[in-house]
């Protein structure tokens, strides 16, 4: 227990080096957003010349630490027990704040799940320093190694950049799905720390009983998306878009609207409360594009939105616009794309059939 | 056994709201720009749903300045038994540490806690983060994002919701619990419970009852500093329109810019 304890700046900040970054594991595999953070402060530390310094609990990490390392961890600080299989706030934070106080870090970032903020604030306050959270852009400034955490704002219109001048570590969350997974890059000497630990019994009040395990649709990582809203008018419309992504070889998603109405189970959806998603090519049929749905989508690389009101919100975000109602532009996108292939994959087969 | 439960909410700008006059208790229905969080409001459900079966108080603790009276008094008239405005010009500009450091005080000098509540986070800076930092400063164990929360034989156990599927957990007491927004059905203010509320009132704590040196709160207190605000520049997109006739066109235009792949396709 931190006790009623103020925010304390340190004496001197060039006593605090290295970027630490917390990755975290479901199920013995590093989720998405670990690689994302091994991306972003693996950015800054080379920035600074400075070490990455991951972080991993868990039961059987050994295999974790490699995979770190390839990423280009210059040193892994691991912690293992079997009680540290599934995260649980009391000894994460306990272990982890440990790290922190010995090793003296300058910046530590933590991926801004749920269950990274679950444990950033209390880390925060244990070790008295400031966080940011939600960031969307990180960076440091070369001279003074201050972070600049920026994180929208203001209904995300604005973007608020923050710094901790004066505390340490400086500490952000950072929003999953934004930062791009890294290219493997090993560096030159890495070390790997790994301790088994025995969690003390007052830190293992939470018991997890049950674990009911959403089949989700893993949007973050489909290359094409066809989503819709509430212009596809009810839930069957959501059928001519199933077969659109089939053929495509795409995901459906959902606007935030849509799920509410359960035309679409809730994992589909896109948005501020949903997914963020970065795919080559997103469709939006039917959605007009509030700033909660857009947030979503908007780093998506080719946007086509299909609405029935030239002028709604989406199509200031799109690449390519069809203006018509869903209902008339899917079956015919769908026709004229099966005719493209037929046209198309038919030359090639030709072609090879020549070729024997 | 019955439990004494505090609620976390905050006041953040929103449309309107409506508010009674303390003095001619009279609807003043000219819009003010301040509404209760709408997942404190959730978060003040659970806990009046949690009370209602088990029996003890609820106890609202907000901070905020002098204008968060709507949100007291609404708490109340929602069915609080006691709601604390924490309130002192030396509070303003507070990050989320020492926003923390203040609530966690000021539960602190309450003579017994059981179960917080608050709200997943709050509309106007969506950090998440003031309620596990009070659980870090009062030493108590946690659950976030929790959608249902039951009391059997000392213990709570919750639904967490994550990412990726459902924890069911059991936690002893005291544990703070963080509560989704849309996790359940407020229940409503009627005039006359509003009017009750009014009449009834709630305290406001200042600084020095809270016994906190002056630069540990506030904008003093705070770690963090915003440099400066941008407004988010977006992607410049073309638009390009094209009319259902023309899809044959704008087909042949994916495929050629390879935002389709015809090897992709099955």
């Amino acid at each position: 227990m931190t006790g009623l304890k103020n925010a304390k700046a340190v004496e001197n900040t060039d006593d605090y080096r290295n970027v630490f970054v917390f990755l975290e594991v479901r199920e013995g595999k590093f989720l998405r957003s670990a690689l994302e953070m091994i991306g972003v402060g693996r950015d800054i530390a080379r920035k600074v010349n400075e070490k990455l310094v991951c972080l991993i609990l868990g039961n059987n990490i050994s295999k974790l630490a490699d995979e770190a390392v390839e990423y280009g961890a210059d040193l892994v600080l691991g912690a293992e027990s079997p009680d540290l299989e599934e995260f649980r706030t009391l000894p994460y934070t306990s272990i982890v704040s440990d790290w922190v106080l010995k090793e003296k870090p300058n910046i530590f970032l933590i991926p801004a799940s749920r269950n990274g903020r679950d444990l950033a604030s209390r880390i925060a306050v244990k070790c008295q320093a400031g966080v940011t959270a939600d960031c969307t852009e990180l960076d440091i400034e070369h001279d003074t190694r201050i972070l600049s955490a920026n994180r929208p704002t203001y209904g995300e219109s604005m973007l608020a950049e923050i710094l901790c001048r004066k505390h340490r570590p400086q500490m952000a969350t950072a929003r999953p799905g934004i930062f791009k997974v890294p290219e493997k890059s090993r560096s030159e000497n890495p070390e790997i720390r790994i301790s088994k630990v025995k969690v003390d019994k007052s830190l293992k009040t939470k018991e997890i009983i049950e674990f009911r395990k959403k089949e989700k649709v893993d949007l973050s990582a489909a290359k094409i998306i066809v989503s819709g809203g509430l212009g596809l008018g009810k839930a069957e419309g959501f059928k001519a878009l199933e077969k659109l992504a089939k053929t495509i070889g795409g995901e459906v998603g959902a606007s935030r609207p849509a799920a509410d109405l359960g035309w679409i189970s809730r994992d589909h959806q896109v948005g501020q409360t949903g997914q963020t998603v970065r795919p080559r090519l997103y469709i939006a049929a039917g959605i007009s594009g509030k700033i909660q749905h857009i947030m979503g989508m908007k780093n998506s690389e080719n946007i086509l939105a299909i609405n029935i009101d030239p002028n709604a919100e989406i199509v200031t975000y799109s690449d390519y616009v069809i203006v018509g109602d869903v209902k008339d532009v899917i079956p015919r996108l769908q026709k004229e794309i099966d005719s493209y292939r037929k046209e198309h994959s038919g030359k090639k087969e030709s072609k090879i059939a020549s070729a024997s | 056994m019955a439990l004494e439960i505090v609620v976390m909410v905050k006041q953040v700008p929103d449309s309107q709201e409506v508010v009674i006059d303390p003095v001619t208790m009279n609807l003043n229905r000219s819009l003010t720009r301040n509404v209760t969080n709408k997942a404190d409001e959730n978060a003040l459900e659970a806990a009046l749903q949690l009370r209602d079966e088990v029996g003890g108080h609820v106890t609202v603790v907000s901070m905020g300045p002098p204008q968060a009276e709507s949100t007291m008094i609404e708490c109340l008239a929602r069915g609080a038994d006691r709601a604390i405005l924490v309130s002192d010009r030396f509070f303003g500009g507070a990050d989320t540490y020492p926003t923390g450091l203040t609530v966690a005080s000021a539960i602190s000098k309450l003579e017994k806690v059981d179960v917080i509540f608050a709200g997943e986070e709050s509309s106007d800076s969506s950090t998440g983060h003031v309620g596990p930092g009070v659980a870090e400063f009062l030493g108590m164990e946690q659950a976030t994002y929790v959608s249902s929360v039951k009391y059997a034989d000392g213990f709570i156990i919750a639904e967490r919701e994550l990412e990726d599927g459902t924890e069911v957990i059991k936690m002893p007491t005291p544990v703070l619990l963080t509560i989704l927004l849309n996790a359940n059905v407020p229940r409503r203010q009627t005039l006359k419970r509003k009017i009750a509320a009014t009449k009834q009132g709630y305290e406001v704590w200042n600084l020095e009852k809270l016994g906190m040196p002056p630069e540990w709160v506030g904008v003093r207190g705070s770690p963090t500093i915003v440099r400066k605000m941008r407004p988010i520049k977006e992607k410049e997109r073309a638009a390009k329109r094209f009319e259902i006739d023309q899809i044959p066109d704008l087909v042949r235009e994916l495929f050629e810019i390879g935002a389709l792949k015809l090897e992709e396709m099955q």
